[in-house]
């Protein structure tokens, strides 16, 4: 009986283990291929400038970073794209710089047709913890499907790992019975 | 050096694994999502604080399917109870993130929520510490008398209190055999539900106490139904965050990886010990997050100007991970030589299984 359930065990965790592996690659392949980071960085939700962020993650008061305003379809390097609120975001675009921002003045400002960009960090905290804050993410609308798709992905490999470990065990012949809860005093 | 192409960071792909198995052990033994440790490890990581939250609850969700379904096989799941329990839980998250929001206008959310935390953290440690002190101490006095003692022993009045209000409609749960007014179920769930919301985190560290100290189940049976509500209301979360763009999904991937075998480790052990085994580390992480909170507290209330304090924090919050599992793993580890008739110390005994 015990080899029987040891080979049920083996063809529970090789089919577990493919599924498990199929997930993976389809998640890291969305990832990698783009797909997931444009569901991301969907839509403005501000007026203002698109913007790749990691272009001026180093500028300063001191050196700052000069941005070349226009209607480009791919945002590379110190480029900036004005959006409407509601507008597709153009590809590599991973943060706005709201006219708001611009408003202020202490950040970034806009000066003869380029953008100067000067505090691209603020420090922040959250929950007690400080953390370097970006213009990454700010004013950007995700895909709502995105997050349908994520936690289906979550919890569809939640389960695919758990009963992949639960083939492995059975596999191993590791018997894990069911707990006697109510078997003596109580 | 993993480059996280959303969050935008490099962080190595091992510390996500590891947080992934230490928060994937502990919550798998004692039935709690672990936020309360992720959301600041991760941040120490270097994830934004709105990331670091929303990659917390999306892994939690998924750790908690893992946990589901090995506690399923335990036979540690009520689904009666858990499934009556979860609507009650998410309207209580929904109202809780609403007081969350106020206090957020008023500018005093932090302040607000931890003061909260430590307040109710340190509640329930102290009843948890003295019942579980009384009931492992009957359960000595019983095993001196010749007596067989089973899995549980709780010598809290709560669930005899809650079990005689009769409401209509009357529930039935036959695994964790217990006949309880809906009602009170539901009103656990909402006043759990207001806590996870407001706290933002998963709210096992008060559902499990709850489901022991006033619905009456065992403990056994309260951390996996607990741990089948998570993966609802975590699931639920988890959308929330990521519709909100707060979550990058390939760290929630590794973390789960990590997860998986923590939580396997964490349910299978439940089997080794006693009730009061479990809530006794379940007190301990309390406190032990507890201090990390009030030193976060403290640090906020001085004007965020000792660096000292929040460092402090961040080495308590991550060091409770690696005590917890230490001390998960030497209850396994006393319960097999226990078997064995090996020495093990005065305390052991009435906190392990002899199978």
């Amino acid at each position: 009986m015990a080899e029987v359930s040891k080979a049920r065990g083996a063809v529970k965790f090789l089919f577990w283990l493919i599924v498990t592996i199929g997930l993976f690659y389809y998640a890291f392949n969305s990832y990698f291929s783009g797909q997931m980071v444009s569901w991301y960085y969907y839509k403005a939700s501000a007026e203002g400038y698109a913007v790749h962020t990691a272009a001026f993650k180093d500028a300063s008061k001191e050196n700052p970073a000069i941005l070349e305003i226009g209607s480009f379809q791919t945002i590379s390097g110190l480029q900036a794209v004005p959006v409407k609120k509601g507008d597709r975001l153009p590809v590599n675009t991973d943060g706005i710089i709201s006219n708001e921002v611009l408003k202020k003045g202490k950040r970034v400002k806009l000066e003869d047709g380029y953008l100067k960009v000067m505090v691209p960090n603020e420090i922040k905290e959250a929950k007690g913890f400080k953390y370097k804050d970006s213009f990454k993410h700010k004013e950007i609308k995700t895909n709502p499907w995105s997050g349908v798709w994520n936690v289906g992905m979550v919890l569809f490999l939640g389960l695919s790992l758990g009963l992949l470990a639960e083939g492995f065990t059975d596999m191993l012949g590791f018997k894990v019975e069911k707990i006697e809860h109510f078997e003596g005093i109580h | 050096m993993f480059d996280f192409l959303i969050a935008g960071i490099q962080a190595p792909i091992f510390l996500l694994v590891l947080t992934g198995m230490t928060v994937g052990m502990v919550g798998g033994f004692i039935g709690v999502g672990g936020g309360y440790m992720v959301t600041p490890a991760l941040i120490v990581f270097g994830f934004p604080g709105y990331m670091a939250s929303g990659i917390d609850m999306t892994h939690i969700a998924g750790k908690s399917v893992v946990a589901t379904v090995r506690h399923r096989q335990l036979g540690n799941i009520d689904w009666v109870l858990g499934l009556a329990m979860v609507g009650g839980t998410m309207f209580g998250v929904e109202q809780g993130v609403r007081i969350l929001t106020y206090t957020k206008k008023l500018g005093l959310s932090g302040i607000i929520l931890l003061t909260a935390s430590v307040v109710i953290m340190i509640g329930l440690f102290v009843y948890t510490q003295l019942e579980t002190q009384k009931s492992t101490k009957k359960i000595s006095e019983l095993e001196k008398d010749g007596k067989k003692v089973g899995r549980e022993l709780s010598v809290s009045k709560g669930p005899r209190i809650f079990q005689s209000i009769s409401l209509f409609p009357i529930v039935r749960c036959r695994t964790a055999r217990i006949v309880v007014s809906m009602w009170v179920i539901v009103l656990v769930g909402i006043i759990t539900g207001v806590l996870s919301g407001f706290l933002g985190v998963g709210g096992g560290f008060v559902r499990v106490p709850a489901l022991v100290y006033i619905v009456g189940a065992s403990t056994h049976i309260a951390v996996g139904t607990d741990l089948l509500e998570i993966a609802v209301s975590g699931g639920y979360g988890a959308l929330r965050h990521s519709m909100m763009g707060n979550v990058d999904m390939v760290a929630v991937l590794f973390m789960i990886v990590g997860a998986m075998f923590g939580a396997q480790f964490g349910s299978i052990a439940t089997s080794f010990v006693r009730g009061p085994a479990i809530r006794y580390i379940l007190s301990y992480s309390l406190i032990l997050a507890t201090v990390g909170a009030f030193l976060r507290l403290f640090y906020m209330l001085t004007g965020s100007k000792h660096e000292i304090l929040s460092f402090l924090a961040v080495v308590f919050t991550l060091g409770e991970m690696f005590f917890l599992c230490f001390f998960i793993l030497s209850l396994v580890i006393f319960s097999l030589r226990y078997q064995k008739g090996k020495p093990v110390p005065a305390w052991i005994p009435p906190l392990v299984v002899v199978k």
